[in-house]
C-alpha cells in the first residue's frame, strides 16, 4: 500500500531532493556517472574485472588458483584504479555519500531518531 | 533557493541543502505518525510495569545468550523466555508503542525510497545503515 504524504511533507521532500541534486557533490557525481557511461574502455575494464573476480572465486572454491591468475587479477585491478573515468566516478560517489551522511545527521539530530535506520528496508 | 554559479550550472550551497534537510525533519516531526510515535514512546518510558517487564525479558535473554546462539535451549528455558517476551509485548502501552513505531517506519521507508529514486543512490545504505541498523 502506498503511503500518502501530507502536503507539507511532500513539499519538504521535493525541496530536499531538488537541493541535493543541485549540490556541488551531486552535480559532480552525475557528471562523473555520465562520463563513465560513455567511456567504452572503462566499461570493458569493469566487465573484465567482474569476470576475473567471478572466475577466481570459482577456482578458489575448487582450490585451483594459479599465481599467474592472481597476478593477472592484480594487474586488472591496477588498470581499473588508474582509469580516470572510474576514478572520478568513485571519488565523486564518495563525496555524494558524505553529503548524504551529513544530511542524515542533520535530520536525525532534530528528530532524535536515526532517520536512515528507519528508512532502511533490509532486515537480518 | 539561493544559488551560486559554477561552470554555467547553478549550485545550491551547503547551508541551503542543510536548511532543506532541517525543513524536511521539521515537516516529518509534524506528521501524525511521528507525533503518535513520540507520544507512545514517552508513555512506554514512563510506564513502570512495561519497564519491569522489559528488564525481566532482557535479563533472561542475556542469561541464555550463549544457548540461544547455539540454538540449544531446552523446552523449559524456551517456554520461560517466550512467556516473558509475551508478558512484555502484550502490555497495551508496549503494543501501542510497537504499532506507532511500525507506522513511522513505513513513512520513513516511503520517504527514503522517494529520496533514493530521485538521487540515484540508496539513501539508507549510503548512510552506513546495514540490515542490523
Amino acid at each position: 500500500m502506498q503511503t500518502v504524504l501530507t502536503t507539507s511533507m511532500q513539499e519538504a521532500t521535493d525541496a530536499l531532493i531538488g537541493n541535493l541534486l543541485a549540490s556541488e557533490a551531486f552535480i559532480r557525481y552525475q557528471q562523473a556517472l555520465a562520463s563513465l557511461n560513455q567511456d567504452v574502455e572503462a566499461h570493458t575494464l569493469l566487465e573484465q574485472l567482474s569476470l576475473a573476480q567471478a572466475n577466481l572465486r570459482k577456482k578458489q572454491a575448487d582450490n585451483d588458483v594459479t599465481q599467474a591468475e592472481i597476478k593477472a587479477l592484480h594487474m586488472l585491478q591496477d588498470q581499473v584504479q588508474q582509469n580516470t573515468a572510474i576514478l572520478a566516478y568513485s571519488q565523486t560517489q564518495q563525496e555524494a555519500v558524505s553529503l548524504l551522511r551529513e544530511i542524515n545527521s542533520e535530520i536525525s539530530q532534530l528528530l532524535g531518531i536515526n532517520f536512515a535506520s528507519l528508512a532502511n528496508h533490509a532486515t537480518c | 533557493m539561493e544559488n551560486m554559479e559554477y561552470e554555467n550550472i547553478e549550485i545550491a550551497p551547503l547551508y541551503v541543502v542543510l536548511q532543506a534537510a532541517h525543513d524536511f525533519a521539521a515537516a516529518l516531526a509534524e506528521t501524525p505518525q511521528y507525533k503518535t510515535f513520540e507520544k507512545t514512546a514517552y508513555a512506554f518510558r514512563q510506564n513502570q510495569a512495561a519497564q519491569q517487564a522489559r528488564e525481566a525479558y532482557q535479563q533472561k535473554r542475556k542469561s541464555l545468550n550463549t544457548l540461544l546462539m547455539l540454538n540449544a535451549l531446552n523446552d523449559e528455558q524456551r517456554n520461560e523466555l517466550e512467556q516473558l517476551q509475551s508478558d512484555f509485548i502484550t502490555l497495551p502501552v508496549v503494543q501501542e508503542y510497537i504499532d506507532a513505531q511500525a507506522e513511522l517506519v513505513t513513512l520513513c521507508q516511503a520517504l527514503g525510497d522517494a529520496l533514493s529514486e530521485s538521487i540515484g543512490l540508496n539513501y539508507a545504505a549510503s548512510c552506513g545503515v546495514s540490515c542490523c541498523g
